[in-house]
């Protein structure tokens, strides 16, 4: 790390300043550099110039715009481009970057440097005048909407022209998209200060405690492009399948591509493999960092990268977002890799990951030779069979709603359903978000007047694809031995836990029966709840699924839950290992 | 200023939340329980309404009746321009906000499709929470608009301050928990509240 004038910090890896010093994101891309690892060169103003900024009023000082300048010029030095010049532009993105990440604050901004001579001279180098222009649109859109409080009503269309945002961001804010590079700079940087006391920042620290003399460091980034030439691209690799956790290394490439266009899905994708056919040393260069990242963090990563001229950069790592069967299997895999201990393993996999993993499906062939009545959008992922009415409030036994659309006067009939139909609207309508609230099975969108032919019939909707069947179909329980890993990580958890998970034992305690009958939502309560299973045998009881109520279980020294019906035995066990886990890290506090 | 009569507003309100307490009805018209309370009462009278165990409910009878009402009794909304060209702004963030409440209950998978959310990453949590502040500051100007034009929404503005409010403390269920007046179920509700006044009917995003 070199000190420019020590108030503006070049990250170069030699040391990795605290997260208090230069927040998360920084110490994210010291750690990547730190490791030896190819990120775009970036600098830090470090927390301590918010409090100066605010203390100040608000103003940023010359001293520290000298200190801007020079860390700019520290990446113009190591990119070979320079700010604002036309024919080897340098863009740079703004980020805000608090020792605790929180709402509020404003968080990217992409591109500046951007002029109209910049986007000239960006087209003419990538060949690709229409990149330059909405480059420059969005670019224009992203600085209004963020830094001037513009609200723009829509995104940029594919054709606006940069004047038309430009005019249109002048009439809502009253002021214009400054056209000059360093004074898009220095009102970014006031910008990322001044929303640190945004009101919804504010709030939130308000609400979580979060003392208000802290702040947010400000790191500048020199940005890439992946659409100079033939030897450029973006793309992204997760370091393990994110769908079934399979050990090998996933991911897309797009050639030519440039930043959002792999996560925003608006682009066709290669797999990874076109990349090591067509730049191998790069690829082999990738898969050498995405095996030392995830050493590093002990966890299944998700790199973003980009290609320039043949030239590796990795923009972003994170723990990868994965399946709840992917959940499953790289904890026990990872572990058994030497990479994590057992207890982390049993705490990388949540309770409702494994009731997703366990959730009964439609029996092999069942869907197979079944009458399928309607097709539409799988809004809510599930089975359930009943029967079709347009009302259910009020009504008893297996009931599904269907609608042509609903509005909140259906809301009661859902939650009284098992499953809801409706006709018009999408993945996103109202009736598929309070189906998924509810955790109701459903399908929207199967198309004008389809519902009435389902009056009254008996019917079984599969949420999961999206499809209506005639008549009740048969489910199929999933068992621990078909999910690879399960029964490994189960046994970890037989190991932990002293409470051991029965379908039956003598002298039950049941929470559920007789006077004070304990619901899921009771047993918010744990003290209470072991007080009344103290001494017990065996317990069981709706609330034993939830984590106070294994932690009730493990406090009253009960030494075996007996299962209800619905309550998956691996599920107990899990939250039971998990609790244990939990009481003992308190304990060594 | 609209001057809605107290009899219509009642079924009116009754019938966005399909079934309520006269608290529930208060609440959503910001007006006295009392004086909600009575008119129901009238309501069920006139055949408008049924009643047990204090919910009340909104007959056949009432809703034909509230049908023929809503033209002339919100003439004049109907015919603002000011109306229309904010309900407008309400579509552009309803789109946002249902696309936004989407995200929050099912993750994009990498791949393609969507699992359900499991809350076990902070980060989405909070990248989405945040979507829901820049939205939620939008649709306050959209009902600061719309409280101009019908003092009466102004509640949805507190009733959506007050979800909002419990989400960044954490309560996570607040923003689309369908058994509460989570964000959601306010907004879904406010919705319904603008597809009667201005006699639309429900477009559905896609």
């Amino acid at each position: 790390m070199t000190n420019v004038t020590a108030r503006v910090l070049v990250l170069d890896g030699a040391t990795v300043p605290d997260r208090e010093e230069i927040g998360n994101k920084g110490v994210s891309i010291a750690r990547m550099l730190a490791l030896g690892l190819p990120v775009p060169p970036a600098f830090v103003l470090p927390i301590e110039e918010c409090r100066r900024f605010h203390a100040a009023g608000d103003r940023l000082d010359d001293e520290l715009w000298d200190a801007v300048l020079e860390g700019v010029g520290a990446l113009e030095e190591a990119t070979g481009r320079r700010f604002g010049d036309p024919e080897r532009p340098l863009l740079v993105s703004v980020r805000s970057g608090a020792a605790v990440s929180m709402p509020g604050m404003m968080d990217t901004i992409l591109n500046l440097g951007m002029t109209d001579e910049v986007e000239a001279g960006l087209a003419r180098l990538t060949g690709d005048p229409e990149f330059a222009r909405s480059t420059h649109v969005r670019f224009v859109h992203e600085f209004g909407h963020t830094v001037l409080g513009a609200d723009l009503l829509e995104e940029p269309g594919d054709h606006e022209s940069v004047d038309a945002a430009r005019a249109a961001i002048a009439e809502d804010s009253g002021e214009e998209v400054p056209r000059e590079p360093h004074a898009q700079l220095r009102a970014a940087i006031h910008a990322v200060f001044g929303s640190w006391s945004s009101r919804r920042a504010k709030a939130y620290r308000r609400h979580w405690g979060i003392s208000e003399d802290g702040g947010t460091a400000v790191i500048v980034q020199a940005m890439v492009f992946g659409n100079l030439d033939g030897e450029s691209g973006t793309g992204v690799l997760f370091t393990r399948d994110p769908l079934t956790g399979a050990p090998r290394p996933y991911g897309e490439w797009l050639p030519r591509g440039q930043g959002e266009d792999v996560v925003s899905g608006t682009h066709d994708c290669l797999p990874l493999s076109a990349l090591a056919d067509q730049l191998p040393g790069v690829h082999d260069r990738l898969l050498d960092a995405a095996a030392l990242l995830e050493r590093e963090h002990g966890d299944v990563q998700d790199i973003e990268f980009t290609v320039e001229q043949g030239r590796l950069y990795l923009l972003q790592t994170r723990a990868a977002k994965r399946s709840p069967a992917a959940a499953v299997r790289t904890a026990v895999d990872l572990a058994e890799e030497g990479a994590i201990d057992r207890e982390q393993a049993l705490c990388r996999v949540s309770v409702e990951q494994l009731l997703t993993v366990l959730a009964p499906r439609l029996a092999g062939d069942a869907a197979a030779t079944a009458e399928v009545v309607a097709r539409g959008v799988p809004a809510c992922p599930g089975v359930a069979a009943g029967v079709a009415v347009d009302d259910a409030d009020g009504r008893d036994g297996d009931l599904v709603l269907v609608r042509p659309t609903t509005s909140p006067e259906d809301v009661a009939g859902m939650i009284a359903a098992r499953a809801v139909v409706t006709e018009r609207g999408g993945s996103t309508s109202h009736a598929a978000v309070v189906s998924r609230a509810l955790g109701r099975p459903s399908v929207v969108g199967v198309g004008e007047g389809v519902t009435e032919g389902l009056l009254g019939r008996e019917v079984t909707v599969d949420g999961s694809d999206g499809v209506v069947y005639a008549g009740r179909l048969p489910t199929e329980e999933v068992r621990p031995q078909d999910v690879p890993g399960l029964e490994r990580l189960l046994e970890w958890a037989r190991e932990v836990s002293p409470a051991g998970v029965v379908d039956d034992a003598p002298d039950v305690v049941d929470l559920d029966a007789g006077d004070g009958v304990v619901d899921a939502e009771g047993a918010a309560d744990p003290a209470a709840l072991a007080e009344r299973l103290r001494g017990a045998r065996a317990a069981r009881g709706a609330a034993l699924a939830s984590a106070a109520g294994a932690r009730a279980v493990l406090d009253a020294g009960v030494p075996v839950v007996v299962r209800r019906a619905g309550q998956p035995a691996a599920a107990l066990l899990l939250r039971l290992a998990q609790q244990q886990i939990a009481r003992r890290r308190e304990r060594g506090a | 200023m609209i001057d809605t009569r107290i009899d219509l507003l009642v079924l009116h309100g009754l019938a966005v939340k399909k079934a309520g307490r006269p608290a529930d009805v208060a609440g959503v018209l910001g007006r006295a329980e009392d004086e909600v309370s009575s008119a129901l009462a009238d309501a069920v009278a006139a055949g408008r309404a049924i009643g047990a165990n204090d919910t009340y409910m909104v007959t056949p009878a009432g809703r034909a009746w509230l049908d023929e009402q809503y033209p002339s009794v919100f003439a004049s909304f109907r015919q603002d321009p000011a109306a229309t060209e904010t309900y407008e702004r309400f579509e552009r963030i309803n789109r946002k906000l249902l696309a936004l409440f989407t995200d929050w209950q099912m993750v994009p998978a990498p791949g393609g499709g969507r699992t359900p959310n499991d809350h076990t990453d902070p980060d989405y949590d909070r990248g989405i929470i945040d979507r829901l502040g820049v939205q939620h500051e939008r649709a306050e100007k959209v009902l600061e608009r719309f409280a101009e034009l019908e003092a009466r929404l102004g509640v949805y503005r507190d009733r959506l301050e007050s979800a909002y409010d419990r989400v960044l403390a954490g309560d996570h269920d607040w923003v689309s928990g369908a058994r509460i007046d989570s964000y959601h179920t306010v907004w879904f509700e406010l919705h319904e509240d603008l597809l009667r006044m201005l006699g639309r009917e429900r477009e559905e995003a896609p």
